[in-house]
């Protein structure tokens, strides 16, 4: 299975998984900061929403650091396209696009509302793939363990629900 | 520093990128089964990152000899309703939040719609979280 970015063979999930666990303890012990990237939904709120819950220091404290970093994984994407065979805008979305044909509106909409649930759960949820799957888990927190599953039957539900009852 | 969390960034950005991690087809077939790539991408994360994290706070400073300091996240009923509802918005996008700036960067026009609806859904959580603070025994903001 190849990626939908330029058709690429993927890089080993080994090769992969240890990156993001360098990446992760370099983070802690360069920087003391602990990796999480949902609070960066919270960080660009408090830039322009007023109000106190996007003001409390957990997010504010976090602003110096969490948006470099967002801003560096959009770099990283510009430059994988880039090298790994040039940058230019899509629409394009795989077994979506096979089994769902929505059109653009619809796909933009389907993905609004994917959003909606996404920034909404990962706040409720106080973390994502990234501080509970990852930081949460590799810290052996309970409640990351719990919170992921949690994450992942949603997801098994949907996409099951969605390629194989529904489409 | 600030030079620093974006070289880390743009690490973190490839790696998601070129591993499938930020594929919307990928993160389906992870959650058909039909695809072993993000399970082996997020055991091997955590794999190394456990004995890592150990020997860090074992260690207990950072490269400039500070302390360092893990906060905890508390765990409520917030965990597993906001759980659910994230993986459900996994699936729908096929992204989760890392992966929707990376996909902005490769240029997947309709990531900005998922980051839009993301920090509108953001937005709608800090509204009413005085509300759902009790209910949910969520900490207080």
């Amino acid at each position: 299975m190849t990626l939908l970015l330029h058709d690429l063979t993927p890089v080993h999930w080994a090769v992969a998984g240890a990156g993001i666990a360098v990446i992760t303890l370099a983070l802690l012990f360069l920087a003391n900061k602990r990796l999480g990237l949902s609070t960066g939904f919270e960080d660009i709120c408090s830039l322009a929403l007023p109000i106190p819950y996007f003001q409390r220091k957990a997010v504010v404290s976090g602003r110096g650091w969490r948006l470099p970093f967002l801003l560096g994984l959009l770099l990283g994407g510009f430059l994988s396209a880039l090298v790994g065979g040039g940058w230019s805008p899509t629409l394009a979305l795989g077994m979506f696009d096979a089994r769902l044909g929505l059109g653009v509106i619809g796909k933009l909409a389907w993905m609004f509302v994917g959003g909606l649930f996404i920034g909404f759960g990962t706040r409720l949820g106080n973390g994502c793939t990234s501080g509970h799957g990852i930081f949460g888990m590799s810290n052996l927190e309970g409640g990351s363990f719990a919170t992921t599953l949690a994450f992942m039957a949603g997801g098994i539900l949907t996409t099951n629900l969605i390629y194989r009852v529904i489409f | 520093m600030t030079l620093l969390y974006v070289v880390l960034g743009i690490a973190f950005g490839f790696v998601l990128s070129r591993s499938g991690a930020a594929d919307y087809d990928f993160i389906q077939s992870m959650f058909l089964f039909t695809s072993f790539q993000l399970y082996g991408i997020i055991g091997t994360a955590v794999a190394l990152t456990l004995p890592g994290l150990l020997l860090l706070k074992q260690y207990g400073k950072t490269v400039t000899g500070k302390p360092i300091t893990i906060d905890l996240k508390p765990f409520n009923r917030g965990n597993v309703a906001g759980g659910v509802l994230f993986g459900i918005g996994w699936s729908i996008a096929g992204m989760c939040p890392g992966p929707i700036l990376v996909n902005i960067g490769e240029g997947k026009l309709y990531a900005i719609a998922a980051l839009g609806g993301a920090l509108a859904g953001a937005a709608l959580l800090g509204v009413l979280y005085p509300k759902l603070q009790g209910p949910l025994g969520l900490p207080r903001a």
